[in-house]
Formats: C-alpha cells, sequence, structure tokens
C-alpha cells in the first residue's frame, strides 16, 4: 500500500498520498460498521464459500475418486470406488507408464516456466510503451497482438512443423517455447495494457515535470505500482502455456519435450483396446497437485495483486 | 538509464518537451519491439502460409498431385452443411458460456471482493483451482463423470425428468453440448472472475462511498457506478473470453471428437488438416475460423469502443 | 522402458529470445550421437511393454551391430498414423522402424514412404504368415510391410444365455440368431457402435461376410474410386446394424460403445454374445482375480467364430494387428530390416502373445505351449486369421472409415433403404473434393 508514495516525490504527489489515507480510512470502517449483525453475516458467507468450494473441487474431487478405481470398478455407477485401490498411481510411478509421465511432467513444467518468464518480461515492456508512451505504431502492436491470439492455433501448427523441421527445433524445448510465446504474449500485453492503463500517471507525469526521464519514472514510479499487475499477468500466462495441449500433441514426438496434456492421449491399458481411464485419471491429479500448491502458496500474491494494486496504490 | 543533467533541466520548457517527445518515441518503439517481432515471427509466417495454402488442392501424401485452384477450397466448404453446422454449434458455444461465465464471474468477483476477511483467501484459493487445471484434465474428469461406462450422474440425477441409468449423455449433441459448456464454463469462470475483480477494485472507492451517501440502492451503486468504471475489464475480459471460447477444441476433442452434432470449427480444421492431411482445404478451413474471429474482435472494438490504446483514460 | 534420447546443454533455454543462436546450438546438439552402434528408432504403438522387451532382446542379439530404442506413438490408431504420416512426408530420416495398423499400410505405400521389403525377407514372410495377416501387408500385390502380430475378432458367448436361448454354438452362428436369442432373453449384444474406427471395422466384417468388398477398385485413384455399400451384402449389413440400433439391443451405451465398453457389459449382467478382440479374455481374467467380477464367470464364457452375415457363407472377421515397416528415408535399411527379421521370429511372436496378449501372425508361433495354456481359444485364434478379411485397402482408407462412421453411427439411424446409397455418394463426394469430412 505504501509502494505509491516513494520518499523523494511524496511532495509532488500530494493527490496520491491522500488518496492513499482514505483508502486507509475506508478499509478499517467496514468491519467496525459490520460488527453489530456479525454471526448472521458470518454464516451466509460460510455458506456461500462452501458452496463455491464444492462447485470448484467437485470435479476434482470426482476425478480423484476416480483414480483410485480399479479398471473393473470403473464402472460402479457411485462416485466413490468400492475399495480403494492404489493400482493406477503404480502404473504411472513404477508402471509402464513411468517413463512417459514423469518425462512429460519435467517438460511441461521447464517449458511453461520458460515461456512464461519471456512472455511477461516482453510483455511488461510492451504494454507500458502501448499504455504510457507515444510512438508510431502502437496501433499496429496492439492490432498483430490481437491477431496473433486470435489466429486459431490448428493453423498454425502445419507451417510450424515443416519450419521447425527444416531448422531443428521440431520435438525441442524450444520448439514449444516460441510457439508458447504466441500464446502467452498476446494476453500479456492486453491485460497489462488494461492495468497499466488504469494507473494514476498523474504521479508519473509529476515525476517527469520533476525532471525524471520516460525511462527513470518507469524504473522509479511505475514498477512497483506495476508489479502486481504483472505477477497476475504472469499466472495467467503461466497456467495458459501449462495448458496448451494442440502445439504439445503436434510438435512433439518423443520424450524429449511432450508436455502432460500431449503425453495423457499416450496413456494404455493392459492392452491397447483397454481405456486407460484409471491411469489417466492418476496423472490428472499428479498434474494437479502443483497446480494447487502453487493456488496456495501464491494466492496472497495473486490476493494482493488483484485487490491492493494499481489504482488503490 | 540516463541521469538528466542540470544545464537540460534549466533549458526552456518547450525545448525539453520536443525532445522529450522523440526519446519518448525511440522508448516506445524499443520496449515495445522484442514481443512485437517474436509474435510477428510466431504467426506472420504461418499466417501467410495458410492463406496461401488454402489456394492448393494439397495432400500431404499425395505432393505430386499440388494443384492451384484458386478460391475453390472456399466454395467447397461454404456450399457445405457440415462448415455451417459447425459454425453454429462454435457460435452457440461461444454465446452460452461467455454469457453464464460472465455472469458467475461477476458474482464470484464481487464475492471475492467482498467477502469477509476469514472466507476471502479460501475462496480466492478454491477458484483458482479450476482456473489452473490443464483443459484437458478438466475434460476428463467432466466426461467421466457423465460417461455411462464410467459415470455415475445418471444415478445422481434421476431427480430429473428425461434423466435415467439409461441416458447415454454423448450420444446426441444437445446433452453432450451440454457437458461439454458445463466443463468449459467451470474450467474458465475464474479467468474472467479474476479479471472482473481487478475491474472491481479498480473502481474508486470515493465513488461507490459518495453514491452511497447519496442515497444510491446497492443496485444503483452496481449499475450506475461500478459497472461504467468497469467497463475496460469487462470488455477485455468478454473479449478474450470470446475468441478463446470461440475456438474450442481440447474439451471436444476428449470428450466426443466432434461427434452427434458437437464438433466446432477448430476441430473441423484440425480433423481437416492434421487427420486427412488435406492440407489446402484445411488451411481454408482455418482462414474462414480466423476471418469469424477476427470480425468477433472488429464489432467488438468498434462496436463497443473498447480501445487499449487510448492512452490515459477517461476514468 | 524405452531410453531418452542424448539431451542437450539446458543452456540453450537460456538463448530463449536470440532465435538464430538458439538454432544453431541445437543443430550442434542433433550431431553429437556417440558414433559406433548405429541406433535404431522403433514407433511402437502402445502395449504391455512388450516391443521394448524385443527391441532389446535383438539389439543384444545383433551383437552391437544395432541398437533399438522404442519411441512411443499414441494410443489410437488413428491418431499414430497422423504422427506416423507427417513425419514421414517431412522426409524424416529417423523413421527406422514403424509398428503400423494395416489399414493405413496403403497410404503409406503409395507415395513411396515405406522402404521397399528385401526379397529373402519378403519369401520368408510370406511362407510364414497366415493369410489373413499376409493380405494386410501387401499393396498392389507386393509386401509392403512385415506382419508382425496379428489380431482378429472372435464371437464370445455367455454359455448360460446361449444355452437357454437353444443356440448350438458348435455350428456356425448368423447375425440373424444373435439377433433373435438376445431379444428373447432381453440381454444386451456386444458390438461396437461408437462413431469410431471399431465402427468401421464391424461394417466391413458384415460387408465381406456377405461376399462383398466395400471398396469395387482399391487402386482406383481418388477421382474414380467407387464403394459398394449399397449391393447385397451392404444392405444386409446396414439392416442387421439399424435392427440392434433400433431395438436397444446395443444397450444405451451403443453410441459410445467401443471394444472396451463392449467387454465391460459382457462381464455384467445383461452380457449375452459379444464380437470382440482375444483380450477380453486376459483383462476379464484379471479383474476375477482382483475380485471385482464373480469367480466362476470365465467358466460361463465361450468362444467361436465369427457371427455369418448370410446363413451358409463363411464368416469374414476383422482383421487388426500390427506390421512392421521401414522408413524410406531411414539412413540404415538394411539393419532396420535386420531388426524387423529379428522381431518378428515365431519365438518372439509366440512371447509377445504370452506377455502381450496379442496374437502370433506366424502360425508356426501357435505351437508353443506356453500359448496354449494361456490362451485356450488359440486355435479358434488361428483359424479365424485363416479367413479374416483386411479392411478397404486404399490410400484414401481414412476418408472412407471416417464418412462410414459419421453415415452408420448412431446404429439407430441407419436406415437400409437409404443409408447405404447415400454413404456411397457421401464418399465419392469427398474423395472428388466436393464435399468436406
Amino acid at each position: 500500500m505504501s509502494t505509491v508514495a516513494t520518499p523523494d516525490k511524496s511532495g509532488n504527489a500530494p493527490d496520491t498520498s491522500a488518496h492513499g489515507r482514505t483508502e486507509a480510512g475506508r478499509s478499517a470502517a467496514p468491519p467496525a460498521r459490520k460488527k453489530s449483525g456479525t454471526g448472521r453475516i458470518t454464516l451466509g458467507w460460510w455458506v456461500l464459500t462452501v458452496l463455491i468450494g464444492i462447485w470448484c473441487l467437485f470435479p476434482v474431487f470426482s476425478i480423484l475418486a476416480t483414480s483410485f478405481k480399479t479398471p473393473s470398478d470403473l464402472s460402479n455407477g457411485r462416485l466413490l470406488p468400492t475399495s480403494w485401490s492404489t493400482v493406477n498411481y503404480e502404473e504411472i510411478f513404477v508402471g509402464g507408464s513411468r517413463e512417459l509421465f514423469l518425462t512429460a511432467l519435467r517438460n511441461s513444467v521447464g517449458i511453461s516456466v520458460i515461456a512464461t518468464v519471456v512472455a511477461v518480461v516482453l510483455a511488461t515492456l510492451c504494454a507500458y510503451a502501448i499504455a504510457r508512451l507515444d510512438f508510431p505504431g502502437k496501433r499496429l502492436v496492439l492490432t498483430v497482438s490481437l491477431m496473433v491470439s486470435m489466429f486459431p492455433v490448428i493453423s498454425l501448427v502445419t507451417p510450424l512443423f515443416n519450419v521447425w523441421r527444416t531448422i531443428g527445433l521440431y520435438d525441442t524445448w524450444l520448439g514449444l517455447i516460441i510457439p508458447y510465446l504466441s500464446l502467452t504474449l498476446p494476453i500479456s500485453i492486453w491485460t497489462l495494457a488494461a492495468f497499466f492503463k488504469q494507473i494514476p500517471w498523474e504521479l508519473d507525469q509529476a515525476a517527469q515535470v520533476d525532471g525524471a526521464t520516460p525511462l527513470q519514472a518507469f524504473r522509479k514510479v511505475i514498477v512497483p505500482l506495476a508489479a502486481p499487475g504483472v505477477f497476475t499477468t504472469a499466472i495467467i500466462a503461466f497456467f495458459i502455456a501449462w495448458n496448451d495441449f494442440v502445439y504439445g500433441i503436434s510438435l512433439t514426438s518423443t520424450e524429449t519435450a511432450r508436455p502432460v496434456p500431449a503425453a495423457l492421449a499416450f496413456f494404455t491399458g493392459a492392452s491397447q483396446f483397454e481405456s486407460p481411464t484409471g491411469a489417466i485419471s492418476a496423472a490428472a491429479i499428479i498434474v494437479t497437485i502443483p497446480i494447487v500448491l502453487l493456488v496456495l502458496f501464491f494466492q496472497k500474491q495473486i490476493v494482493a495483486g488483484l485487490t491492493n494494486g494499481a489504482v488503490k496504490g | 538509464m540516463s541521469t538528466v543533467s542540470a544545464p537540460e533541466r534549466a533549458s526552456g520548457r518547450r525545448r525539453v518537451r520536443s525532445a522529450r517527445a522523440k526519446s519518448e518515441a525511440r522508448l516506445g518503439m524499443m520496449l515495445a519491439a522484442p514481443a512485437f517481432l517474436i509474435m510477428l515471427f510466431v504467426v506472420l509466417y504461418p499466417i501467410v502460409q495458410a492463406v496461401w495454402d488454402s489456394l492448393f488442392s494439397f495432400r500431404l501424401t499425395a505432393p505430386a498431385d499440388k494443384e492451384f485452384v484458386g478460391l475453390k477450397n472456399y466454395g467447397t466448404i461454404l456450399t457445405d452443411p457440415v462448415f455451417w453446422s459447425d459454425l453454429g454449434v462454435t457460435l452457440l458455444i461461444t454465446v452460452v458460456t461467455v454469457a453464464v461465465e460472465l455472469v458467475l464471474g461477476f458474482l464470484l468477483a464481487l464475492v471475492m471482493h467482498h467477502a469477509i476477511k476469514s472466507t476471502k483467501g479460501l475462496v480466492r484459493t478454491m477458484i483458482l483451482v479450476p482456473y489452473g487445471i490443464i483443459t484437458v484434465v478438466s475434460a476428463f474428469a467432466w466426461f467421466y463423470m457423465f460417461s455411462i461406462d464410467s459415470g455415475y450422474m445418471n444415478s445422481w440425477l434421476s431427480w430429473l425428468p428425461g434423466v435415467d441409468a439409461n441416458l447415454n449423455w454423448f450420444a446426441q449433441g444437445s446433452t453432450a453440448l451440454f457437458v461439454i459448456m458445463l466443463s468449459e464454463i467451470w474450467k474458465t469462470t475464474p479467468f474472467i472472475s479474476l479479471l472482473l475483480l481487478s475491474g472491481l477494485a479498480q473502481v474508486p472507492g470515493d465513488l461507490t462511498e459518495a453514491a452511497a451517501v447519496d442515497g444510491a440502492t446497492r443496485w444503483q451503486r452496481l449499475t450506475r457506478v461500478i459497472l461504467p468504471n468497469m467497463k475496460a475489464a469487462i470488455m477485455v475480459a468478454v473479449l478474450f473470453r470470446a475468441m478463446d471460447a470461440f475456438r474450442i477444441f481440447d474439451a471436444i476433442f476428449i470428450m466426443t471428437n466432434g461427434a452427434y452434432g458437437t464438433e466446432a470449427l477448430s476441430l473441423l480444421a484440425y480433423r481437416t488438416s492434421i487427420g486427412r492431411l488435406e492440407i489446402g482445404l484445411g488451411s481454408a478451413v482455418s482462414v474462414i475460423l480466423f476471418l469469424c474471429v477476427a470480425l468477433m474482435a472488429f464489432i467488438a472494438v468498434k462496436g463497443f469502443k473498447v480501445d487499449l490504446a487510448d492512452r490515459g483514460g477517461n476514468q | 522402458m524405452t531410453t531418452p534420447p542424448t539431451r542437450c546443454g539446458r543452456g540453450r533455454m537460456l538463448a530463449a529470445t536470440g532465435l538464430a543462436a538458439a538454432a544453431l546450438v541445437l543443430s550442434g546438439c542433433a550431431a553429437d550421437d556417440g558414433g559406433g552402434t548405429p541406433v535404431l528408432t522403433w514407433y511402437t504403438n502402445p502395449d504391455d511393454g512388450g516391443q521394448a522387451t524385443i527391441a532389446q532382446q535383438c539389439t543384444e542379439a545383433s551383437d552391437g551391430r544395432y541398437r533399438i530404442e522404442t519411441s512411443m506413438l499414441p494410443t489410437e490408431a488413428s491418431a499414430q498414423r497422423e504422427q506416423l504420416t507427417r513425419r514421414l512426408a517431412a522426409g524424416d530420416s529417423s523413421m527406422d522402424i514403424m509398428s503400423l495398423d494395416p489399414p493405413f499400410v496403403p497410404e503409406l505405400a503409395e507415395p513411396g514412404f515405406l522402404a521397399p521389403v528385401p526379397q529373402e525377407l519378403q519369401k520368408t514372410a510370406q511362407e510364414n504368415t497366415l493369410d489373413g495377416a499376409l493380405a494386410g501387408a501387401t499393396w498392389k500385390d507386393e509386401l509392403v510391410t512385415v506382419p508382425f502380430w496379428a489380431n482378429t475378432q472372435l464371437l464370445w458367448y455367455r454359455k448360460s444365455v446361449a444355452e437357454a436361448a437353444g443356440l448350438d454354438m458348435d455350428k456356425p452362428v448368423t447375425w440373424d440368431q444373435l439377433i433373435e436369442a438376445a431379444e428373447a432373453e432381453d440381454k444386451y449384444l456386444g458390438v461396437q457402435g461408437a462413431r469410431a474406427e471399431s465402427m468401421t471395422v464391424w461394417l466391413n466384417a458384415l460387408v465381406a461376410g456377405g461376399g462383398d468388398e466395400i471398396i469395387v477398385d482399391p487402386e482406383a485413384s481418388a477421382d474414380e474410386m467407387t464403394t459398394n455399400l449399397a449391393g447385397e451384402a451392404g444392405t444386409k449389413a446396414a439392416e442387421i446394424v439399424s435392427t440392434i440400433g433400433k431395438k436397444g439391443l446395443g444397450g444405451p451405451g451403443l453410441p459410445t460403445q467401443r471394444e472396451n465398453e463392449a467387454m465391460l457389459q459382457f462381464q455384467g449382467d445383461k452380457g449375452s454374445f459379444m464380437v470382440n478382440w482375444p483380450f477380453i479374455w486376459a483383462a476379464t481374467n484379471a479383474s476375477v482375480e482382483a475380485g471385482d467380477l464373480p469367480e466362476d464367470l470365465p467358466e460361463d464364457i465361450g468362444w467361436t467364430t465369427y457371427p455369418q452375415t448370410v446363413e451358409g457363407h463363411e464368416a469374414a472377421p476383422p482383421l487388426g494387428g500390427i506390421n512392421l515397416g521401414v522408413g524410406a528415408k531411414s539412413e540404415h535399411q538394411d539393419l532396420a530390416w535386420d531388426a524387423v527379421s529379428c522381431i518378428t521370429s515365431a519365438e518372439h511372436q509366440a512371447d509377445y502373445f504370452v506377455t502381450n496378449g496379442n496374437p502370433p501372425a506366424d502360425p508356426k508361433a501357435y505351437e508353443d505351449e506356453r500359448i496354449k495354456d494361456a490362451y485356450p481359444m488359440a486355435d479358434a485364434i488361428r483359424d479365424s486369421l485363416d479367413i479374416a478379411k483386411p479392411r478397404p485397402q486404399t490410400p484414401y482408407y481414412n476418408e472412407v472409415s471416417t464418412a462410414i462412421q459419421q453415415r452408420y453411427a448412431p446404429v439407430s439411424g441407419v436406415n437400409p433403404a437409404t443409408t447405404p446409397e447415400e454413404t456411397n455418394t457421401f464418399i465419392e463426394q469427398i474423395l472428388r473434393g466436393e464435399r468436406l469430412l
């Protein structure tokens, strides 16, 4: 909350520090006001929370339950397994699908993280320029990034496949990271531009009037203001990269780079005709654990990024 | 990171301005260039290639028979009922999912924005789970839930008219699309609600306070103060979700593979260019798909005045 | 179970933004393959690990002449084909050995993506392969791949149901009899009615059982190819599938039912008769052992030859399996064929049947004692493979099959008077580029 008013500029930004004070005063007020009917309101919120929780977590629980069913228990017609069996987890950790699954997991994590970092760094620079600076070609950048995000991934795949074969990027990490940028960059640019647009630019202008270069203004005023937005954008970008399926099935062919969503199509039952329902469910649960951990771990940052973000300062 | 030297600061305001404008333009281009060039590289070449390929009759397994056919592929597609039915399915999915997601997402955003401290974090953590989950995983979860072979929804929902143990959800378009859309809505509502929450957080508290003081009802505060101030966030959310929903692929691919009237345009493009290896016809489908999405974006930007390039804004 | 390919330094990731530099680093990576023993890549369809084991055995048997590494293809046959075809079309030199589903062989053979089978190997393969399997490895009268294992469907039945219905299962039975029996006993027939490859498998077996072939001249070009679905056999086939669909004899799951779902249904209370591959025997026994199915179930399961479409006319059971092909651009073709001949030896085929449940294409392998113990129906499988008919052998198999799936599934929507003729027209329009699929 205090990031806005850097010491040397506090004098030049009376507007915002005043705003900051109002904020502090306001956010302190509601609890006092709510004190009266606390009990019922609290209960109401908890009921709502439980309902949301069921909606959000039920499908995950469902596939978790499926992952503990034996092949012939799958058709028992009930949510819970008749008896809890770990046979599907054995299949993906020590059984036939071990190599397939573990390498895919490593590929997914590595490729997605790199694609996210690159996209967010580049998008932050780009979005700042778009939201803040006058330069020729601004509209072009936005139009192109919109077109990029609109273009159906399906139709990029075949031409990319041919180029990648020629220059040796087929079935490599880099060969997925670059197309992933086409997924993560546009949304990062647009989201960040929207964020940046709503930052109180008077601060920046004040800093510039005060004699700072645009770059200094960017570093000292805007970066702290924008950081929460950038972080949120990074998470959005990561989940988009993590989620990719089409590039994953089209631009890889071995364990070298095949990510998890694509690898799920490679699971198999004891024979080619048996449905790998159990193994897929188990793998699905395993790849969901990192997401849950990530969400638990970064929830505060996301919340901070979104609620105490740019505008509220 | 050059520092501003004293003499420059001392010089006339005008000169500083024009010099500043120049350096601002240069900086702007420098900052935007890397992202711009990468996007061009990854997409421009394939776009041009796809447009070019769409003018040929070209099957990957018969390279010798490649033949220039002009716009014939487009004619074939636009006169085929399969295309129109796929377009209809795609539009249906887009409209329904985005509309439902917008309402649910806004409610979720309101809950997250106003919730009491003890449940706030919990709600936010929980909605991030579907959001982070891989679409393919979500599709499998919903598919197994409703599947007549491994599911249990038929017995759970048997109190609903028309649902009994013999209902095969994936045997006809209506019920299959219902499950497909349900999984899409479940998976992507959090995305919208997060974007809307960021918009809510940016509605100046003073304004709502002032409106409340002036005697505005909750509904009036919502429609007169909060929503107008969130316009940018709402439009971005809707635009991106609509364009994304229009390209729906993973969930359909996993659940029905397009069978029984559940095929969307991107699946048609996939089956034509990757399945049938008809590069020409497939590229034409892709180009049409792209044009449809471009039209949607054009309407959003022109019709609803979504303009991210508009510097400074009018808040 | 598979050896990961040589990994390059992680440093390349740092170059993510410097594209040109990264491409250079990567091409450098690709070259350092340790010299020495040539590595053959074998693209395998997913199985229970049997192909990886054979790869290891043949590597050892080669005395250091080559090393076989396996690389897994997707589970779905159509997805396997997509991946192989795109890599072959791109001239990939790593396509040394490929496990191929027979219907997709012509598509790869026609444009010259497959290396010719050496004369000697052709001769041994022709001598040592069951007729049905051999037909699936041939294109334009030439052996273009080597059968590794062959699959066929049997008619599986619950002895109790057959008895109650008064069917003598020692004699050939017809589809009409099965329909009648299932209807009388209020049971479900196990067939594959999902809009998937298994639908084509079923329809083709019905048409072939009536003595016709779906494609009139498999070697015709796309512009001239015609299909024969509305002939006598085709009409009879349409009648059978539509009756099963309209009377609900396949159960409510039929429109999404493939081999696995059909098996689960067959194992349940409503199970009666089912056409399916032999995997169901091992799978059912495994479930019984796991305690998920009643112990006396296997005793109630009988098997016989695929049902007849027309009474008195020999049935034409579906043919499946895997053939091995070598990529035309492979840099080690001679070694690859050596490896293929090692992999397809009768001994390895027998091993593979015992461990993975996939029946041999070589009749000699059936003499293995272990097979008789594990698969009491081995003889029935071998006999069935002798009369099995492949699916249409054409480079346009994917189009033909997808069109059939779209018009015949759900089977309850099939009208024997119109559907066959409409499908004929539909397929012709697609092959001439006038329709989308």
